[in-house]
């Protein structure tokens, strides 16, 4: 019986190629669609599984109150809270510090830098690592231990094997000693390292680090079997306030499982992150996969004429209504497996351009059986859907009916066709609007007025002998013409970086509460960012000449009341500082929101980050090349390593300008999938009237008539799409927007854009075959019936 | 075999409601060939339906085989009607995706009967129609008469006990039409029994017992005379 229905069914494709292949490449779009976007999903859900029980397993953020507003800070822990979680709430087994860094890891004449994390030994049990070499207990019981991964230890060494005991050098300075090799964490790994060693080296000769008066580390904890979150928190939530008399500021617990998917916070609490996008993208790929199945529905009732017949004869001959719905699913289910071929073949085409889309390494991976099991749910699922609506329509036939060639009677079919379009166009004109929208936003913050200058700005860390030589550096490179000025910062330019609040200053009032940011720069760090001064003046190259002075942002000389701020003095940690330069603000940190106020302080020790003013009219690459030569000369033994700040800055947007381009994506398949159905429709409504098109046109009616009469219909109901879709955008992107401070309004025009190119788009699918119709010869039409 | 009394069935639109059947009632012995003659609109197919089980009688009586049959759901219906009646359609209604052989074979797929029976009794059948040749083309490869052979090949694959016959020469020319009625004649000497709808008076001549319609009712039953002794007899 079976091996019938499919006989039928693949000679009924192949008899119909025209639907068939409306049907089927309308399916394999949503099932790609909905494919791909799965594999994005999968590779997003299966983050942090390096820790094997994550509802023991927390980092612990901070919540800060500043001027009244709770802000969630990570990496922002004092040094000796982790000692003190432990030792004082008996549910925490475990406790660590965890600070990143960048080593220079020396051996056998080659340098690698490699980033890494100084930790405490208890963090070793919170990850399930994999020990090749060595083992987590003994591996941090001599403070020149360091644990590397297999990768490293590739780099590293021409035989990685037997490397236990093994000396490396680091920054040109100290030696570690190999104490543990360990397998690569998984690269879906929030907080990954290439390599650990003690915490001790980090905090020897920082005495600051001892007490809490600094937040800088990021703190992990694990929690006794069966502990209970709520209760656990609670009781962290106290330990830093009872330790600092600042009520503002406590410690939380962030759990592993929503370290990836959940950590955006809100007035302190978890409100969600990237798990939105998830949710988002494949409440996106339903609705695709959904639109496609329409098509499916609709050509198959449409058509149904032709099948009647066949529905009529299998009936008088005693099949009953069961053996032909399973007959019709049969056929859908065929044209859905002949779609997921087909988008087998699409999937491993255009894969590797989504994972440039989205900086992933999603791989189709049909051997993986979750794969193949989604693929064919999703192809069972499509033909299902698309199936069982035109089973159902077609079975209940009455034999004699559609056997003496009585028309049917498909007043049900049409409403429910007609509906569907509707969905179909309001999908698709609700993706317009978003895309458009997302669009604006991403621009509009983009093209936002920084405070600085990010083009031609390049960003080379700071290791080795660069603050020494910088100078000579910035002499040497401004010499060929191709470098403008050299400035140095404790802190990337974008990052939120160094702070503090408890200020006092002249001419202010509840200064304490006030968070600071504060930069420690060198003399040209001002000229290359291109921020400007206003008042006053920049630093001097002497910074012994500038040891008590300080620049501060537009926004913090506000705060210091009515005049001129120059000349004030502010009171810093016990130090007081005097003003004598203002500048403008700038954006750093959240690209959404308002920058805190900044002071600049004439402090090169500090530095982190080195930034060049480059000269636009010189090549990059031989821009590149030249500073890499004199880093070279100054400062050996480092690889070159650099990046440009408008890069960075575009980094910034990955999410929305992901969002953006999927959006775009998903308008464009959504809107192609409804056309190809209004096609397949239009040319079934033209088949259908064509005796009446026969008679109008014999008694006197012109092809423009005709193609408004056929065309009419269609776009009435892309007007109705347009009233569902307009309040429903609306409402999808008010809300989406809501999230960014810095954003667009929503202008009317784009409602009209998409309304407008919803109708354009659906009138040139539908007239083609209006057109068609009503240029060919009335007496044929006529005499074919 | 069958007996129908006081048969009724009405078509009803929004406007008007048309009487098809109007009591009407008459007996079809096992073995017998009756014609159904009328002009058109005089509710002879709406009857043909009926007896074939594919409609509901409004009112009245249909006792098929000495079992009540009006009032059955679809479901027992076409557990009947696959088991113990063929159709035989003016437009031969084959379906045009299968095969002749696999157009005949249909039935019997949905009798449940194994694969290697079916092909046996279908290249059987396909060899008494002389259409064994044909056995893999497909319908419209064939001239009409060729069908409708199919279509009576079909009809009786399954050796129903009764074969419906709408119009079955109405598409065909004479030679092909006289060829398909020798076809039903031989059918029936061989015990089918076959009630045909005709406006042919030529194809009636093949029957035993011409029964005339008007407006839904029996007007007259002639008994041709030289099967009058053997009608006569049962």
């Amino acid at each position: 019986m079976l091996k019938n229905y499919f006989k039928i069914a693949f000679r009924n494709l192949w008899k119909n190629k025209g639907y068939s292949a409306l049907n089927i490449f309308g399916l394999a779009i949503g099932i790609t669609c909905a494919s791909i976007i799965l594999l994005w999903v999968e590779d997003e859900m299966s983050y942090d599984t390096v820790v094997t029980d994550q509802e023991r397993v927390y980092s612990v953020p901070t919540n800060q109150v500043y001027e009244g507003q709770t802000r969630t800070f990570f990496q922002a822990t004092p040094g000796p809270l982790a000692a003190a979680l432990k030792a004082e709430i008996p549910e925490i087994t475990r406790a660590a510090r965890f600070r990143n860094a960048d080593f220079l890891f020396s051996v056998n004449n080659s340098s690698v830098v490699s980033s890494g994390s100084y930790t405490d030994a208890d963090f070793l049990d919170l990850y399930d690592l994999k020990f090749i070499e060595g083992n987590a207990s003994e591996a941090f019981k001599s403070k020149d231990g360091i644990v590397i991964t297999q990768e490293l230890a590739q780099i590293l060494f021409e035989n990685p094997n037997n490397l236990y005991g093994q000396s490396v050098q680091i920054n040109q300075k100290e030696h570690f000693k190999i104490t543990g090799v360990i397998e690569n964490l998984p690269k879906n790994t929030t907080y990954g390292f290439s390599w650990l060693v003690p915490f001790e080296n980090f905090t020897q000769d920082k005495p600051w680090t001892q007490d809490y008066g600094s937040n800088f580390t990021d703190t992990f904890v694990m929690l006794a079997p069966g502990a209970d979150f709520n209760t656990v928190n609670a009781k962290v939530k106290q330990v830093l306030p009872a330790k600092t008399d600042d009520a503002d500021t406590q410690a939380i617990l962030h759990a592993a499982k929503d370290w990836h998917l959940r950590s955006d916070f809100k007035n302190g609490e978890v409100v969600g992150g990237r798990i939105e996008y998830v949710r988002l993208f494949s409440f996106v790929a339903l609705i695709i996969l959904i639109i496609a199945c329409i098509n499916f529905m609709n050509l198959s009732t449409a058509r149904s004429e032709k099948r009647a017949n066949e529905v009529g004869v299998r009936k008088t001959l005693g099949s009953d209504k069961k053996q032909l719905i399973l007959q019709f699913i049969t056929e859908a289910m065929l044209t859905a497996l002949l779609a997921a071929v087909l988008s087998v073949l699409v999937l491993l085409l255009i894969i590797p351009a989504f994972n440039g889309l989205i900086g992933k390494q999603l791989s189709l991976g049909l051997t993986v059986p979750s794969h193949l099991i989604s693929l064919l749910g999703i192809t069972l699922t499509c033909g299902i859907l698309a199936g069982l609506y035109p089973a159902f329509y077609l079975s209940s036939f009455k034999p004699i009916a559609v056997l003496k060639g009585n028309r049917i009677q498909a007043k049900g079919a049409g409403f429910v066709r007609k509906g569907l379009v509707i969905t179909q166009f309001s999908v698709s004109i609700v993706f317009i609007i978003s895309t458009l929208l997302v669009y604006q936003q991403v621009q509009h913050v983009k093209n936002r007025d920084l405070g600085l200058n990010k083009e031609n700005l390049i960003e080379i860390p700071v290791n080795g002998d660069l603050i020494k030589n910088r100078n000579a550096i910035a002499e040497s490179l401004k010499n060929t013409g191709m470098v403008g000025s050299l400035g140095l910062s404790n802190s990337n330019i974008m990052s939120a970086g160094n702070n503090g609040s408890g200020l006092r200053w002249q001419g202010g009032t509840d200064t304490e509460d006030v968070l600071v940011s504060f930069r420690y720069v060198t003399d040209g760090y001002l000229e290359t960012t291109g921020i400007k001064i206003l008042e006053g003046r920049g630093f001097s190259t002497s910074v012994a000449q500038d040891s008590t002075h300080v620049l501060i942002t537009e926004s913090f000389a506000k705060l210091m009341g009515a005049g001129s701020a120059l000349g004030k003095t502010i009171d810093w940690f016990g130090d007081t500082v005097t003003v004598v330069g203002v500048t403008n603000d700038y954006l750093y940190g959240d690209m959404y929101g308002t920058s805190d106020p900044v002071m600049f302080f004439n402090f090169p020790s500090e530095a982190q980050y080195m930034y060049l003013r480059t000269n636009p009219n010189y090549p990059a690459d031989e821009i590149l090349s030249t500073i890499e030569q004199t880093l070279k000369t100054y400062n050996p033994g480092y690889p070159f390593e650099y990046e440009f700040v408008d890069a960075a800055f575009d980094r910034r947007f990955k999410n929305e300008q992901l969002m953006g381009s999927l959006s775009q994506i998903f308008a464009a398949l959504s809107i192609l999938i409804s056309c190809l159905g209004l096609f397949g429709l239009s040319a079934y409504t033209a088949q259908q009237r064509r005796k009446e098109i026969g008679v109008r046109k014999v008694l006197g009616s012109s092809v423009a008539g005709i193609v408004r009469l056929l065309s009419k219909d269609f776009i009435v109901l892309v007007l109705v799409s347009i009233v569902i879709a307009v309040p429903l955008a609306w409402y999808i992107m008010y809300s989406w927007l809501q999230g960014f401070a810095y954003r667009i309004s929503i202008n009317v025009w784009v409602f009209v854009v998409a309304g407008i190119a919803a109708i354009g788009i659906a009138l040139l699918t539908v007239s083609f075959q209006a057109i068609k119709a009503a240029i060919a010869n009335p007496v044929k039409s006529l005499r074919t019936e | 075999m069958i007996k129908i009394t006081d048969l009724e069935k009405y078509y009803a639109t929004e406007e008007v409601r048309t009487i098809a059947l109007n009591k009407l009632s008459f007996q079809v012995q096992e073995g017998e060939f009756v014609a159904v003659m009328g002009p058109s609109g005089c509710g002879k197919s709406t009857l043909l339906n009926i007896l074939g089980l594919l409609d509901d009688p409004d009112g009245g009586s249909f006792i098929f085989n000495g079992i009540e049959v009006a009032g059955f759901n679809e479901r027992k219906r076409a557990d009947l009607r696959k088991h113990n009646i063929g159709f035989v359609f003016q437009s031969f209604n084959l379906i045009d995706e299968l095969t002749v052989f696999e157009n005949v074979e249909l039935p019997l797929i949905y009798t449940g009967v194994k694969p290697a029976e079916r092909k046996k009794r279908v290249d059987e059948v396909l060899e008494k129609m002389q259409i064994m040749h044909r056995r893999k083309h497909f319908p419209q490869q064939l001239s009409g008469g060729q069908q409708q052979r199919v279509a009576v090949a079909r009809a009786v694959v399954n050796n129903p006990k009764l074969i419906l016959a709408d119009e079955p020469t109405g598409n065909l020319d004479s030679s092909n039409g006289n060829e398909v009625m020798d076809l039903l004649t031989e059918l029936n000497e061989a015990g089918t029994t076959i009630i045909m709808v005709t406006h042919s008076e030529h194809d009636a001549k093949y029957s035993h017992r011409i029964i005339r319609m008007l407006d839904g009712q029996k007007v007259t039953e002639n008994v041709l005379s030289e099967y009058k002794s053997k009608t006569l007899e049962v």
